[in-house]
Order: C-alpha cells, then sequence, then structure tokens
C-alpha cells in the first residue's frame, strides 16, 4: 500500500483547532479556529509541512483536500455551535477539481454545519493555478457564503497576482515578518504595507506566528486586528481547547477545566499598557 | 546526538527490519517506500546517512537514483548507500557519478550494512 492510499483511509488524518484571536480589544478573545490536518500518526509524514511536500509532488492535492475536508468537519462538530472555522485548501484544487464544491457541500450539509461558519484558506506552492478556473471556483464558494482567506501571504506563490485573483476577506501574514517584528524595522514596513493593502482590499489581516507579547503590541500598532500563534494557544483537540477555557465544554477524562487552564502569556501586555 | 537514518525500499518486510535492527543499534530511522516520500521527508528533516534501494518500482528501472541525486542537491553533505538485487557497473557508475558514497549487493547482512553505516556517519556500530 502506497503512502498516499494509507492517508486516504478513513480516520488516518487527525485534526487540531488553533485558535484565532481577535485583538482589538484590550484583552484578546476567540475569534475563530484553524482546522490544522496531521498525517497518520507514528508516521514519518505526521508532520503537516512533510505531509503536504509529500501530497504535492504526488501531484494529489484535490484527493487529499477531501479527505482533509473530511476529517476537518467530523472534528468540527465537536466545535461550538456558533464558532467559526478555517480550513486550508490547494488552489490547484478549486480551480481542477469541479466537482469540490458540491462535495463540500454535501460533507457540511449532512453534518448540520452552516457553510457560513467556513473560511477557505487558499494554499498554494505550484504555479500552475495560474492556467485554469480558479476564479470561478473562487466565485462560487462566495455565492454559498464561504469567506476566503489567502494563507502565507508574503511567501511563495501567495503574491500580488494571487491577491488579485482571490480578492481574498482575510490576508494571513506569514509568521516570518510577525516573528521579532517588535525589533526588525523592516518587518515592521512589511506589516504595515500589507494592513494598509487589505484596507484598500476591504479585508482583515490575520497575522500568524505570535509567540511574544512584545511582537503582539507591534502587529497591533500597525493596524492588525487579528492574530494566532503560541501566544495564545497551540493548536489542540475541541477537549483541549475547551479545558483551556477558551469555551464552556467538557474536559478530557480524568481532568478538570481549572487544573487545565493554562496561564494567558498576554496577560502580562495587559499589565504592561496599564503601567 | 543520536544520528537520524532515511531507508528507502519499496519492499515494506525489508523496511520494517532493517528499521527495527537500526533502532536497536541506536539510531533514529525514517522509512519511505517511494521516491516522492523520501524526497518530502530529505526537504524537512536533516539526515546522517541514507539507505536507498536502487528499484523503488517494478518496471520502472533504476529510479533509486533519482533519490541519490535529490540528495546531492538537497542534503550534499549526507552519505548514501545504494543497496540493489540487479547491480550493473553501469548502475553503479551512474550512482557514484551521482553522489553515491557506496554500492552494495542485496542481500546483504545487516552487520555489514551496519559497519558501512557507522563508518560513515563516524559513529561506533
Amino acid at each position: 500500500m502506497s503512502f498516499l492510499e494509507t492517508i486516504l483511509e478513513p480516520g488516518r488524518l487527525s485534526v487540531l483547532f488553533q485558535p484565532i484571536m481577535e485583538l482589538r480589544e484590550l484583552r484578546p478573545r476567540l475569534w475563530a479556529v484553524e482546522a490544522l490536518v496531521r498525517g497518520p500518526g507514528a508516521s514519518s509524514l505526521e508532520p503537516a509541512p512533510i505531509l503536504f511536500d509529500y501530497v504535492r509532488r504526488k501531484r494529489a492535492e484535490a484527493v487529499v483536500d477531501r479527505a482533509c475536508v473530511t476529517a476537518i468537519l467530523d472534528a468540527a462538530v465537536a466545535l461550538p455551535p456558533s464558532l467559526d472555522f478555517s480550513m486550508n485548501i490547494h488552489a490547484v484544487t478549486l480551480s481542477r477539481d469541479p466537482e469540490f464544491l458540491c462535495f463540500l457541500t454535501d460533507a457540511a450539509e449532512a453534518r448540520s454545519i452552516p457553510l457560513s461558519r467556513l473560511t477557505v484558506e487558499i494554499v498554494e506552492h505550484a504555479p500552475e493555478w495560474a492556467d485554469s478556473g480558479l476564479a470561478e471556483g473562487l466565485d462560487a464558494l462566495r455565492h454559498i457564503g464561504i469567506r476566503i482567506a489567502l494563507d502565507d501571504v508574503g511567501l511563495g506563490q501567495s503574491n500580488y497576482r494571487m491577491m488579485l485573483d482571490c480578492k481574498p476577506d482575510y490576508f494571513k501574514i506569514d509568521r516570518h515578518f510577525v516573528k521579532g517584528s517588535h525589533c526588525d524595522f523592516y518587518r515592521q514596513a512589511v506589516l504595515e504595507s500589507v494592513a494598509q493593502l487589505a484596507r484598500r482590499f476591504g479585508a482583515r489581516v490575520i497575522a500568524e506566528g505570535i509567540e511574544d507579547p512584545v511582537d503582539l503590541d507591534t502587529v497591533r500598532s500597525l493596524g492588525i486586528d487579528l492574530g494566532q500563534g503560541y501566544l495564545f494557544a497551540a493548536a489542540l483537540a475541541p477537549p483541549a481547547l475547551a479545558s483551556s477555557g477558551f469555551w464552556e465544554g467538557p474536559a478530557p477524562s480524568g481532568t478538570t477545566p481549572e487544573a487545565n487552564r493554562r496561564p494567558r502569556p498576554w496577560a502580562r501586555t495587559e499589565r504592561r499598557e496599564e503601567v | 546526538m543520536t544520528k537520524r537514518l532515511l531507508i528507502v525500499d519499496d519492499e515494506e518486510s525489508i523496511l520494517v527490519g532493517m528499521k527495527r535492527y537500526f533502532r536497536s543499534r541506536g539510531y533514529e530511522v525514517d522509512c519511505a517506500t517511494e521516491r516522492e516520500e523520501a524526497e518530502a521527508l530529505l526537504s524537512h528533516v536533516p539526515y546522517a546517512c541514507v539507505i536507498a534501494d536502487l528499484c523503488l518500482r517494478a518496471g520502472h528501472g533504476a529510479d533509486g537514483l533519482d533519490v541519490v541525486a535529490y540528495v546531492g542537491a538537497r542534503q550534499p553533505q549526507t552519505p548514501v548507500v545504494v543497496l540493489t538485487a540487479y547491480g550493473s557497473p553501469a548502475a553503479e557508475a551512474e550512482a557514484g557519478r551521482l553522489g553515491a558514497s557506496v554500492f552494495l549487493s542485496k542481500p546483504q547482512p545487516l552487520e555489514r550494512l551496519a559497519e558501512v553505516v557507522g563508518g560513515l556517519v563516524g559513529s561506533r556500530s
């Protein structure tokens, strides 16, 4: 059995969710979560970067994206029904799999998940997306109420042309530009320019990879009001997110919400701002 | 620091045996059954040594040489041991040209293979 066949077996992919925080108010609050898929447990290809590198080399993005959608929607059933979530989909899947939209719609409906809760994050590492019907695929997504985010802004294929083709509702700026931005004039310049560009598009920016309270201060000061990263939470399963206090919900067996409540590092930022 | 090996072979039974053997000798071991899997791993994980079968898929010739070439491009300092049951002087020469360090015929006692790998990575094996 090839590794691709293994991936496509039901139940072999696992899904975690990383909180995306609203940063407008002094105390960041949960705004949505991003679904992050992991490869089969205990395999060399469990980490997402290696898993999807393999998938792209096999040119199997469309079929694996479908498997990911199934796994994500199965896992999303455990999220609070009012919480929005996003999932990564390759641009080539949208442009080359005409049945993908029907598949996604049917899969969400089967689990009673309203499409209005969904944001599709467009990822792409190969240039082939440019040659076919990506625009039509995105229009169709919007038509059924799904929002569009452009992932990895600033890296690889997430360039100006992709911005024009996607006209995203959200620009997800890569962690490369966020980490260390508090002491790097050039990173600040990039963040500021993306924030301005997003405003002109009528979009919002999500800063990825916020790990340090001073970087949080920086992205806020540059007009970015959504963010995610280890400062707030790693990617976790829904019960662990609930027990960490992100929402009311059942704790994993043998634990209590209070015992699992992690210290909130961004509180340090609040204290500093109050002084 | 534990040294990490990548073993590339399309025969699961060989992979399982080699993985168990090299783990017992203190190595971390990743396995791949196909070229794309090996390349994805090589793009993200640094290896002390790669052991690659010459023929990864029946009827596709010496596609293990693609793995040798990829190691040369991505991790030029990493030694490669090429194993084959169907060796030919031409294949051996090509493997050497692409950067393979050692060319061994199958079957090969695991102790001998461990000796070769140990010599290449500079550890006791």
